[in-house]
C-alpha cells in the first residue's frame, strides 16, 4: 500500500509538469492584449508599452515560459493584470467560499442521494420509487443557471423562506440554494447509481445466504448490500467533485457567491492570463492530489482490488 | 476670471437651494447604504481606475480640486476658488483650509499620515506621482498639456515643472497651450489628492487595496467578489446648510453582484439592497406610477417599487465604419438613413434613449438642437445603395462586430432586421471586448459598435478624442476619420478660450462630421437608478449613477 | 483512477465472442425495458422534428413581428404563437423548433470529435505499447486533471469569436480522454486473448484483427457513452451561453434562448427562458434513458456516467 503510494505520487509529476506545460501555452496564443484592456477605450500607446514591457509581455515566448515554471515552482504564480494582487493570495481569498459550498452540495448530494437511492432500492417498483427515480431524471437535465433561478424565483421571491443572495458574511442560510442547485445533479446520478447497484447486490448469491441465515432485512440491507454498492458510489463522488469545480462556475455567477468560478470567469472576460493560468494550474493540481486520495481509497473499500 | 468665480458661486448658491427644496424634513442621522456592484471592482485606486465600477467607490473615498454639481455645472470641491490668467495658461487655485486625510480606516487601524491637513505640497506630489513614468498611470496623458510633462516622462526632468505651490493654500498649475476644458479634466476622478505617506506605506500595487484619501467616506474592508465596505469619516470637512455635519450615513456597502440582471433585481425586491438599476425587463413595472418633479431636466416616477429616475447621460452609441474600408460615403448615409431609431428604441430599450441626431449628446456644450442628422428614410437609403451599386442582385454584405454583452446583442439584432428590410445581409460577430478594441484600432473590421461617455463636459472630448486624424487608433478615433476641414476646426476650438467661439467651430465640425457619416448614429444615452421610498436626499448625476457622491444622502427609515 | 478503470474495462470484455447473438440479444432485451424506449422514441423524435423543421414550424425563427405591431412583442402563449413570443415578436415555438438542428448537431458533433480522437489516440496507444503508450497515457491524465468546464471555457477564448464549430472542437478536445481509456483497454484485454493468438498464429493480419475482434468490442461501450455524454454537451451549450460564451446570435439554439430570457423570468413573462429550457430537459431525459437503456441492453458496466 506505501508502495503504491509512492508510485502513484511519483507518476503524478510528469503529469503536473504536463498540466503546467498545457496551461502556459493555452494562453501564448490567444489575441487580445491584456495592457490594451488596462488602458480603458481611449488609451495612450506610451503607457501601454510600458504596461506591456512591465508585465514582460515583449520577452520571447520561451522565456516567458522559463520564468513562469521558476516562479510557480517558487509558488509565486505572478501579480494579476487587472488588479495588480498576488495571484495566489486572490487564489486563497476564494478557496474558502468554494470549499464550503463544494462540501455542503457533497455531503447534501451524498447524503440525500444515497438515502433516495436505497429507499428505492429496497422498495423496488412502488410509487415512491418512480417518484424518487422522475425527480433524478430531472435532476440531471435540466440546465444548472435555469434550476437556480427557478429556485430563487420560488423561495426567495414567493415564499420569502431565502432572505437573500451572495456571501452573507457565512451565514447558512445563505448557503442553501447555492448547494441545492449544485448538488441537483450529484444528488440525482448518486440515487440512480445507489439504486442500481443496491439492486445488483441483493440479487447475488450471499446476500440470499445472509437472509437464509434470518439476519434482519435491515442488517442485510446495510451490512452487505450497502457496503458493496459502495464502490461505484465513491467513484462517482470522485467524478462529480471534478465536475463540480465546473458546475461551481455557473452556480457562483447565479448567486453572487464569492468563490474560485467567478475568479475564472472574470479573468476569462479581462485576458487576466495571471490568474487564468494560476486557476487552472491550481485546480488541477487539487484534482491531481484528489484523485491520488480515491485510488488510494479504493483499496480501503474493496479487497478485491490488488496493486503490485 | 471673475466672471468664471461668479458664475460658480451662483452654481453653488443654486445647489444649496435645490437641497434645501428637497430636505423638508430634517435630516437623520445613521444607517448603511446598501448599493449594487456589476462587478469586482479592478481599482480602488483613482490613479489606475478606467472604469465606472472603480470610479462609483472611489467617488467616496477621493476628492477632487472641482466637481460636477448633479444639474453638470462645475463647483468647487477641495478648492474653493480659481482664476485663469489672461493667455489661458496659468491656473490658480485656492484651496479650501481644515480638510483632512482619513485619520484612521480599517476597522479604526491609524493611518500613516495621522488625519493631518491637506496642503497644495499635497498636490504638488499628487500630481508628480500620477505623472511619475515609474507609476504608468493610464490616465497621466489626460494632462499632457502640464508644462514640463514631457520632461519629466522622458527622463529630462525629475518632476513636474508645470505644477507649483505658492503657499500652503494656494496651488498654481502651468499649461503649455490654452485648452479651456482643463479645470473640467480636473474633476476627473484620477486627480484627487493622495497622502504621500500612505501610498509610499503599501506601496503603488497594494495602496489600491488599503486607500486613504479625504471623503466623506473611509475604506473599511474589500472582500473579493463580495462586498466593499466604507465608513462614515467623522473628521470630514462638509457641512450641510444648516451646519450639520456631514455624511449623515454611518456606511456604504457597495454588494458585488455579476451581471446585474435578474440576481440583483432579487436582491433590490428582497430589500437587500437600496438601489438598483433596472434592466429592461423591470422597466416597465418601475416606470407605471406617479411621474413627479425633483429636479428639472430629470424624470422620477414613484411606484410601489421606489423612485425611479431617469436622466440624460453624456454619451452617445454608435456603429463605427471604418471609412478606410467602406470609402463610399453613399453607402454610409444609406444606412443611416435605412435605419428607424424610434421604433429600434421604443421596442429594445423600452424608449429610454434620444435618437442620436449627430455627435454631440444634449448635455454637452455646444448640442445643436437644429441638427436634423439622419431620419428614417427606407426609400432614399436604397436609392443610395443604388446609385452606389447594390440592389436586390447584389445586395451590400457586411458585418458588424460588436463586444458579447446581451444589452449589444438586443440592439444588433434589431438593427439586423432593419438593414434587412432596405436589402442589406448584415452578419453578427461577437466577440469579447479586448479583441474587440485590439482589431478595431488596427482597421481590420470594417464595421463596429462603440459607445462613448464624456470624461468632461466638453465638444472637445467627442469630436476632437473620437474623429480627429490626430487620434486614429488606441487614442479614439477608431473610424479613421480623416478630413482636413474637419480637422482645422476641432483644433482651432481646442485652443480657443472664447466659448462662443468654440461652440461655433463644434457646430460647424458636427456638421461635416454627420455629413461625412463616419458612423451609423444610434442614440444618445440616458442613465438610471431605482431607488428605496425611504431613501432621502438621493440625486441622480449628470454623468450618470456612476458618479453619484453619497455624503448628502440620508435614510428615513 | 487507472486501477478502478481497467477492473471495469476487463469486466465489460463479454466471454463469448460478439456477434449476432449479442446483437439479438440485446435488442430484445433493449425492447423489454420501457424507459428505454421512451429515450429512443423522444431521440427519434427529435431528430425528425430537426430534419422536417422547416414544415413544421409555423414561422420564420428569425422573422421579428414586433416591428410591424408592437404587440407581438412578448406576447404570451397563445394558439397563434403556442409558446408565446420574445422580445422583438420571433415565434419561440419556430425558434425551438429549429434549435433543435443546433443542439442536435452541437452535440452529435462533439460526440463524433470526442470519439474520432479517443478511438484513434487510444488505439495507437494500445496497439504500439511502449513510448507511444507512455506518451498517451500521460496525455491523457493531463487533460484529465483539468476541471471539465473551465478547460472547456479556456479553450473557447482562444479564439477571437465564438461559433458552433469551436464549440463543438472545444468540447471535444477536453472529453476524448474516456473514450480513449476504454479504447486502450480493449487492446490490452484483447492481447491477451487466446483467440487473438490463434487469429495471429493462423496468419491473420493486423487489420483484420483489429476489425474482427477488437472493434466490436468498443463498440458497444462507446455507443452508451456517447449517447449519455450527447445529453451533457446539450446541458452544457446551455451553461456556455449563460456565461456570454456561446453560439452567436441570432442562431437559435436553446441554451441562447434560456439565458437570453432569465432576466423575463421575473417580471412575469416566462415563456422566453422556460419553453427552451424545456426543450434542453426533453432532449437531455431522451438521451440519458436510451443511453440507460443501451447500456443495460448490451451488458456494459460503466463507471463514467457523464
Amino acid at each position: 500500500m506505501a508502495r503504491y503510494a509512492l508510485r502513484r505520487i511519483v507518476e503524478a509529476i510528469p503529469v503536473f509538469l504536463g498540466v503546467v506545460l498545457v496551461v502556459f501555452l493555452l494562453y501564448s496564443v490567444v489575441p487580445g492584449d491584456p495592457a490594451r484592456l488596462l488602458a480603458g477605450q481611449r488609451g495612450d500607446p506610451e503607457t501601454i508599452a510600458r504596461i506591456r514591457a512591465d508585465w514582460g509581455l515583449d520577452r520571447p515566448l520561451h522565456e516567458q515560459f522559463f520564468s513562469f515554471v521558476w516562479s510557480a515552482i517558487r509558488f509565486d504564480l505572478g501579480r494579476s493584470y487587472r488588479n495588480n494582487m498576488d495571484v495566489l493570495d486572490a487564489i486563497l481569498l476564494r478557496v474558502p467560499a468554494t470549499l464550503e459550498l463544494v462540501v455542503a452540495s457533497l455531503l447534501l448530494g451524498g447524503v440525500v442521494g444515497i438515502s433516495v437511492g436505497i429507499i428505492s432500492a429496497v422498495r423496488q417498483n412502488t410509487f415512491l420509487d418512480y417518484l424518487a427515480m422522475t425527480g433524478a431524471v430531472i435532476g440531471i437535465s435540466a440546465p444548472t443557471f435555469w434550476i437556480g433561478l427557478l429556485l430563487i424565483l420560488v423561495f426567495a421571491l414567493k415564499l420569502g423562506w431565502i432572505p437573500g443572495m451572495g456571501y452573507g458574511d457565512g451565514r447558512w442560510i445563505y448557503l442553501v440554494l447555492p448547494a441545492v442547485t449544485l448538488a441537483t445533479r450529484p444528488m440525482a446520478l448518486l440515487a440512480r447509481i445507489t439504486r442500481s447497484a443496491m439492486l445488483e447486490t441483493i440479487r447475488q448469491d450471499y446476500i440470499r445466504t445472509a437472509r437464509a441465515k434470518g439476519l434482519s432485512e435491515w442488517a442485510v440491507t446495510v451490512k452487505h448490500a450497502l457496503r458493496n454498492a459502495l464502490i461505484p458510489v465513491v467513484t462517482i463522488l470522485g467524478t462529480e467533485t471534478a465536475a463540480m469545480l465546473g458546475g461551481v462556475v455557473v452556480t457562483e455567477t447565479v448567486f453572487a457567491w464569492p468563490g474560485l468560478g467567478r475568479l475564472f470567469v472574470e479573468a476569462l472576460t479581462f485576458r487576466d492570463y495571471p490568474i487564468i493560468r494560476g486557476q487552472v494550474l491550481f485546480l488541477a493540481t487539487v484534482f491531481i492530489v484528489a484523485n491520488l486520495i480515491v485510488d488510494l481509497s479504493y483499496a480501503l473499500f474493496d479487497p478485491r482490488i490488488r496493486y503490485e | 476670471m471673475l466672471r468664471r468665480t461668479t458664475r460658480l458661486l451662483l452654481a453653488l448658491a443654486l445647489v444649496a437651494a435645490m437641497s434645501g427644496f428637497a430636505a423638508a424634513q430634517a435630516p437623520k442621522y445613521g444607517g448603511i447604504w446598501y448599493d449594487a456592484l456589476p462587478s469586482n471592482p479592478p481599482h480602488l485606486d483613482p490613479v489606475f481606475s478606467t472604469d465606472t465600477t472603480s470610479a462609483e467607490v472611489e467617488y467616496q473615498i477621493f476628492e477632487t480640486l472641482l466637481e460636477y454639481a448633479p444639474d453638470g455645472t462645475l463647483q468647487p470641491l477641495l478648492a474653493e476658488s480659481y482664476e485663469v490668467s489672461e493667455d489661458g495658461l496659468t491656473f490658480t487655485f485656492h484651496l479650501r483650509r481644515g480638510v483632512h486625510f482619513h485619520a484612521t480606516t480599517e476597522g479604526g487601524t491609524p493611518t500613516a499620515n495621522g488625519g493631518r491637513e491637506v496642503t497644495a505640497h499635497d498636490w504638488v506630489w499628487t500630481f508628480n506621482y500620477i505623472t511619475d513614468p515609474k507609476t504608468n498611470s493610464p490616465r497621466a496623458y489626460f494632462v499632457d498639456m502640464i508644462k514640463g510633462y514631457e520632461e519629466y516622462r522622458n527622463g529630462e526632468a525629475d518632476h513636474l515643472a508645470g505644477v507649483r505651490a505658492l503657499d500652503d493654500y494656494t496651488l498654481q498649475i502651468e499649461i503649455t497651450y490654452p485648452f479651456a476644458p482643463f479645470v473640467q479634466v480636473l474633476a476627473y476622478n484620477t486627480f484627487s489628492v493622495l497622502p504621500r505617506e500612505d501610498v509610499e506605506k503599501w506601496g503603488t500595487a497594494d495602496f489600491n487595496f488599503h486607500p486613504v484619501g479625504t471623503g466623506p467616506f473611509k475604506f473599511e474592508e474589500w472582500r473579493q467578489d463580495d462586498v466593499i465596505r466604507l465608513s462614515r469619516n467623522e473628521n470630514y470637512w462638509m457641512k450641510d446648510e444648516d451646519g450639520n455635519q456631514l455624511p449623515y450615513l454611518d456606511g456604504i456597502e457597495f454588494r458585488i453582484i455579476p451581471g446585474g440582471g435578474a440576481t440583483e433585481w432579487a436582491e433590490y425586491q428582497l430589500g437587500n439592497i437600496y438601489a438598483t438599476r433596472v434592466d429592461d425587463p423591470y422597466y416597465r413595472q418601475v416606470t407605471a406610477g406617479k411621474e413627479t418633479e425633483i429636479r428639472p431636466g430629470v424624470r422620477t416616477v414613484e411606484t410601489q417599487h421606489g423612485v425611479f429616475w431617469e436622466g440624460p447621460q453624456p454619451g452617445v452609441y454608435y456603429y463605427g465604419f471604418n471609412v478606410e474600408k467602406i470609402t463610399d460615403k453613399r453607402v454610409r448615409q444609406a444606412l443611416n438613413y435605412a435605419i428607424n431609431r424610434e421604433a429600434l428604441i421604443n421596442l429594445v430599450i423600452n424608449g429610454r434613449a434620444l435618437p442620436a441626431t449627430g455627435i454631440l449628446p444634449p448635455s454637452i456644450p455646444g448640442f445643436n438642437p437644429d441638427l436634423e442628422g439622419y431620419t428614417y428614410n427606407p426609400a432614399k437609403a436604397r436609392e443610395l445603395l443604388a446609385e452606389a451599386g447594390y440592389g436586390p442582385d447584389n445586395p451590400l454584405e457586411l458585418t458588424l462586430q460588436y463586444n458579447t454583452d446581451p444589452g449589444h446583442q438586443r440592439i444588433a439584432e434589431a438593427i439586423q432586421a432593419q438593414l434587412k428590410a432596405v436589402g442589406v445581409n448584415l452578419s453578427l460577430r461577437e466577440v469579447e471586448w479586448g479583441t474587440h478594441l485590439d482589431t478595431t484600432e488596427r482597421g481590420e473590421v470594417p464595421f463596429f459598435r462603440l459607445g462613448w461617455v464624456a470624461d468632461y463636459l466638453d465638444a472637445d472630448n467627442f469630436l476632437y478624442v473620437l474623429l480627429h486624424s490626430d487620434n486614429i487608433g488606441p487614442e479614439g478615433n477608431y473610424s479613421r476619420f480623416n478630413n482636413p476641414t474637419f480637422d482645422m476646426l476641432t483644433k482651432a476650438a481646442r485652443l480657443s478660450t472664447d466659448e462662443e467661439e468654440r461652440i461655433r467651430l463644434y457646430r460647424e465640425a458636427e456638421k461635416i462630421a454627420v455629413e461625412e457619416a463616419p458612423w451609423l448614429f444610434i442614440y444618445f444615452y440616458t442613465d438610471h437608478n431605482l431607488v428605496k421610498p425611504f431613501v432621502r436626499n438621493y440625486d441622480l448625476p449628470a454623468f450618470g449613477q456612476y458618479s453619484n457622491k453619497f455624503r448628502n444622502v440620508w435614510l428615513d427609515l | 483512477m487507472h486501477a478502478s478503470v481497467e477492473a471495469v474495462a476487463a469486466t465489460a470484455t463479454p466471454e463469448v465472442v460478439p456477434g449476432r447473438s449479442l446483437w439479438s440479444d440485446a435488442r430484445r432485451r433493449f425492447f423489454r425495458n420501457k424507459l428505454a424506449v421512451l429515450g429512443l422514441i423522444i431521440v427519434v423524435g427529435l431528430v425528425l422534428v430537426a430534419i422536417f423543421a422547416p414544415y413544421i414550424a409555423p414561422y420564420d425563427p428569425l422573422e421579428q413581428l414586433a416591428w410591424e405591431d408592437f404587440s407581438k412583442s412578448l406576447a404570451p402563449p397563445s394558439w397563434e404563437h403556442p409558446f408565446g413570443t420574445d422580445l422583438y415578436g420571433r415565434d419561440i415555438f419556430s425558434r425551438v423548433i429549429y434549435g433543435t438542428r443546433i443542439s442536435l448537431s452541437i452535440a452529435l458533433m462533439a460526440a463524433v470529435v470526442t470519439t474520432a480522437i479517443g478511438i484513434t489516440l487510444g488505439a495507437l496507444a494500445g496497439y504500439f505499447g511502449g513510448w507511444v503508450d507512455s506518451f498517451i497515457t500521460w496525455l491523457i491524465n493531463v487533460v484529465w486533471s483539468f476541471p471539465f468546464l473551465l478547460f472547456v471555457l479556456a479553450i473557447i477564448t482562444i479564439f477571437p469569436e465564438a461559433s458552433l464549430t469551436i464549440i463543438f472542437i472545444a468540447i471535444g478536445v477536453v472529453s476524448w480522454p474516456d473514450i480513449a481509456r476504454m479504447t486502450r483497454g480493449q487492446f490490452l484485454a484483447a492481447r491477451e486473448n487466446e483467440y487473438v493468438e490463434a487469429a495471429k498464429a493462423i496468419g491473420a493480419s493486423d487489420f483484420i484483427i483489429i476489425f474482427r475482434h477488437i472493434l466490436p468490442n468498443i463498440i458497444a461501450p462507446m455507443l452508451v457513452q456517447a449517447t449519455l455524454a450527447m445529453g451533457s454537451y446539450i446541458q452544457l451549450e446551455a451553461s456556455l451561453s449563460f456565461l456570454g460564451f456561446g453560439v452567436p446570435p441570432p442562431t437559435p439554439s436553446w441554451g441562447r434562448m434560456a439565458s437570453e430570457g432569465q432576466n423575463y423570468l421575473f417580471s412575469g413573462q416566462w415563456w422566453w427562458s422556460i419553453m427552451p429550457g424545456i426543450a434542453i430537459m426533453v432532449t437531455v431525459l431522451g438521451f440519458n434513458l436510451l443511453g440507460d437503456g443501451l447500456r443495460d441492453a448490451l451488458d456494459v458496466r460503466q463507471q463514467t456516467d457523464g
